[in-house]
């Protein structure tokens, strides 16, 4: 399927989004609420493009995240428009999230004009979703998106230690803005709301892992039992070509 | 059959010159915390072990990955981790039996062997040839067995 970007015939599989086609093709679209583990949301609509697809007459505008590639069509990813709907997202954002270095940088690039800044839950949370994903992804779904309007934020149900989460972090690694606080200290990891104790490693002592994240390995297969960190694993290594042998 | 890095560590050293050089290749710099290679140093037995990926057939890693970010490299057989799609949620690197996917915190990635595509440069670089690039055979892993008494002593200075 022929597909023309910003003036270059480029080929596509039938079905897939723009974002994906540019991506492969390496046209940079700017996304926030994007991940390649589950694909685009169409939430934060940073990645808007102007679409003419054949037998139509004039171009419209789309998340290219979301939209999906069917017909012949003309794309054009930079333009007038594009840029200053890019830059009044950028804008309102920035009163989300102003101090997060990923949010003074684009609202230089982009030139928005400083609003004043809202005070938000989590701080610097620019509600992109990528947490609440992340999560499903790793099958728990602790987190959700709660509220609305104004006060929507992203929460466990009640702002309560969930049982669903078992302090595995990919939330907060996702986070664009490191908006997903995670504290660890010897034998505990704080995220959430919730206290993990940590689990040992049986030959050194060192603290390596939340017993959840333990269970859900083991629920996966039979992963993760030894209860040894990755040095002492290193040393099982050796061990292990010494059991080879015999 | 596919090649697998074959590790003698009654060879080895423990000059770390595979870590440097990994680290460099891959990450840049010269930087053992970046080597996907790691000399295990047991001071007592004055015994080093270098630890690598061993590329298992049924991979702990990919296996436990939620997102299926950690794939077979056709040419090599090598797991490697696409980081575009990694949640960096750390499964694997709890989940290998051997250590060998870890966690590199200052660059937020996920780092573990890619057999540099089938050239590995830790072999090239070795001087007392501890490490080779060989077809995965089980008389290689016999080769050894005359150094089972040396393992016994290391491992219970592991302990
Ligand atoms: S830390 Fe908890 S909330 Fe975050 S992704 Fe893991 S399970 Fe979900
Ligand atoms: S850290 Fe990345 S590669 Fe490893 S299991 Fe999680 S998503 Fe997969
Ligand atoms: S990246 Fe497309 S809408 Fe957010």
């Amino acid at each position: 399927m022929k597909i023309t970007v910003n003036g270059q015939e480029r080929e596509a599989h039938a079905g897939e989004s723009i974002l994906d086609l540019c991506r492969r093709e390496g046209i940079p679209i700017p996304t926030f609420c994007y991940h390649q583990a589950f694909g685009g949301q169409g939430a934060c609509r940073m990645c808007m493009v102007e679409i003419k697809e054949d037998g139509q007459s004039r171009s419209r505008l789309v998340a290219a995240c979301t939209y999906p590639l069917t017909k012949t069509a003309e794309i054009i990813t930079e333009s007038e428009q594009i840029q200053r709907i890019r830059r009044t997202i950028v804008m309102l954002l920035a009163r989300r999230a102003g101090e997060n270095p990923l949010l003074e940088e684009l609202s230089r690039a982009y030139g928005a004009a400083h609003l004043p800044a809202i005070t938000v839950e989590p701080a610097n949370c620019i509600l992109c979703g990528l947490c609440i994903h992340a999560c499903a992804e790793m099958g728990r779904s602790a987190i959700w998106s709660m509220f609305r309007g104004v006060d929507k934020r992203i929460a466990t149900p009640y702002d309560e230690a969930s049982d669903d989460c078992m302090g595995c972090a990919a939330c907060a690694r996702v986070c664009p803005t490191q908006a997903i606080k995670v504290e660890e200290e010897d034998a505990v990891r704080k995220i959430w709301n919730k206290t993990f104790a940590l689990v040992s490693c049986s030959r050194c002592g060192k603290y390596y892992a939340t017993r959840e994240e333990l269970e859900y390995l083991s629920k996966h297969g039979d992963f993760g039992q030894q209860q040894l960190c990755e040095t002492c694993r290193k040393k099982n290594l050796a061990y292990n070509i010494k059991t080879f042998q015999q | 059959m596919s090649k697998v890095l074959f590790v003698e560590p009654e060879k080895c050293t423990g000059c770390r010159s595979c870590e440097l050089i990994c680290s460099f290749i891959h990450a840049g710099e010269f930087n053992p915390l970046r080597s996907r290679i790691s000399i295990i140093a047991f001071e007592k037995t004055g015994f080093s072990f270098p630890a690598v990926c061993q590329q298992c057939s049924v991979a702990a890693c990919m296996e436990v990955c939620p997102v299926g970010a950690i794939s077979v490299d056709e040419a090599t057989g090598a797991k490697i981790v696409n980081h575009a799609v990694c949640l960096r949620c750390k499964m694997c690197t709890i989940a290998c039996p051997f250590g060998a996917t870890f966690y590199d915190a200052d660059h937020d990635l996920i780092i573990k062997c890619d057999l540099c595509g089938g050239d590995p440069e830790c072999v090239k670089h070795c001087p007392s040839g501890a490490i080779s690039y060989r077809e995965a055979k089980t008389a290689n892993y016999n080769k050894r067995r005359a150094n089972a008494e040396k393992f016994r002593e290391v491992m219970e200075e592991g302990r």
